[in-house]
């Protein structure tokens, strides 16, 4: 009888703890598909399935993150290069309140898209391990690269996978 | 029958482990809030740290030697 209660119990924790294990959004796999509104207000929304066909460089951000900060520029710099060539970079802010990416923008104005998710709703689609986390995806909707944080010589990298998967295209 | 209640209120406890889920990437803002800081504000923590250790006159008290005269 004790026997088969702890068997039924510990099936039971068991199920209780892997039912939170979610599947992360992997290279190779399909970049899973989200509409959020704009970060400034007045802006239009942005969905990811839009951009299909062109190759996207999906990065999450948030003001508190210091990282994201130092390389927000960079990618700047990086759409200004190759937007002619079909890039487009979407920078997904996380904060909330949203305030406090607002005024990052105010400081350092972004040319490409910054769709806003207070809610934490599509990284968490995407599972992503640290902040900040971006995603290269090929035109057909297929990430092809998955960066976790931002050090030196990261861009670079960055900048080698946009121009490989750009020529391929 | 007491020893089944403690059975039962093991698994529960072991259930209700199950709530606790580490911060996530997106969620380390609420974390990086001034409120959330041991010392929100590092000038006023120094200035109340020199005062209690010239106060109490303690050496050591507040991690460093002092004779009281709040003159270090």
């Amino acid at each position: 009888m004790n026997k088969k209660l702890l068997s039924i119990a510990t099936a039971i924790i068991g199920l209780l703890f892997f039912s939170t294990q979610v599947s992360a959004a992997e290279e190779g796999g399909p970049a899973p598909d989200f509409t959020l509104p704009d970060l400034v207000a007045g802006g239009t929304d942005f969905t990811l399935s839009d951009l299909r066909g062109k190759t996207v460089y999906l990065d999450f951000w948030a003001s508190w993150c210091a990282p994201c900060l130092r390389s927000l520029p960079l990618y700047n710099e990086l759409y200004l290069k190759y937007r002619d060539q079909g890039l487009e970079i979407i920078g997904v802010n996380i904060d909330n309140p949203v305030e406090d990416g607002l005024e990052f923008l105010e400081d350092t104005p972004l040319d490409f898209k910054t769709p806003s998710d207070v809610n934490g709703i599509v990284p968490e689609m995407y599972s992503i391990l640290g902040m900040p986390t971006s995603f290269l995806i090929a035109p057909d909707g297929t990430i092809t690269m998955v960066h976790v944080g931002f050090r030196d010589g990261d861009l670079e990298i960055v900048e080698s996978a946009i121009v490989d998967l750009l020529a391929k295209n | 029958m007491r020893r089944n209640s403690r059975f039962w209120l093991l698994l529960i406890s072991c259930g209700l482990i199950t709530a606790c889920t580490p911060v996530q990437p997106w969620e380390r803002g609420y974390l990086a809030k001034n409120e959330m800081a041991w010392q929100p504000d590092g000038l006023e923590a120094a200035l109340n740290k020199h005062i209690f250790f010239s106060k109490e006159a303690s050496s050591g008290g507040s991690s460093a030697a002092g004779g009281g005269c709040g003159c270090n």
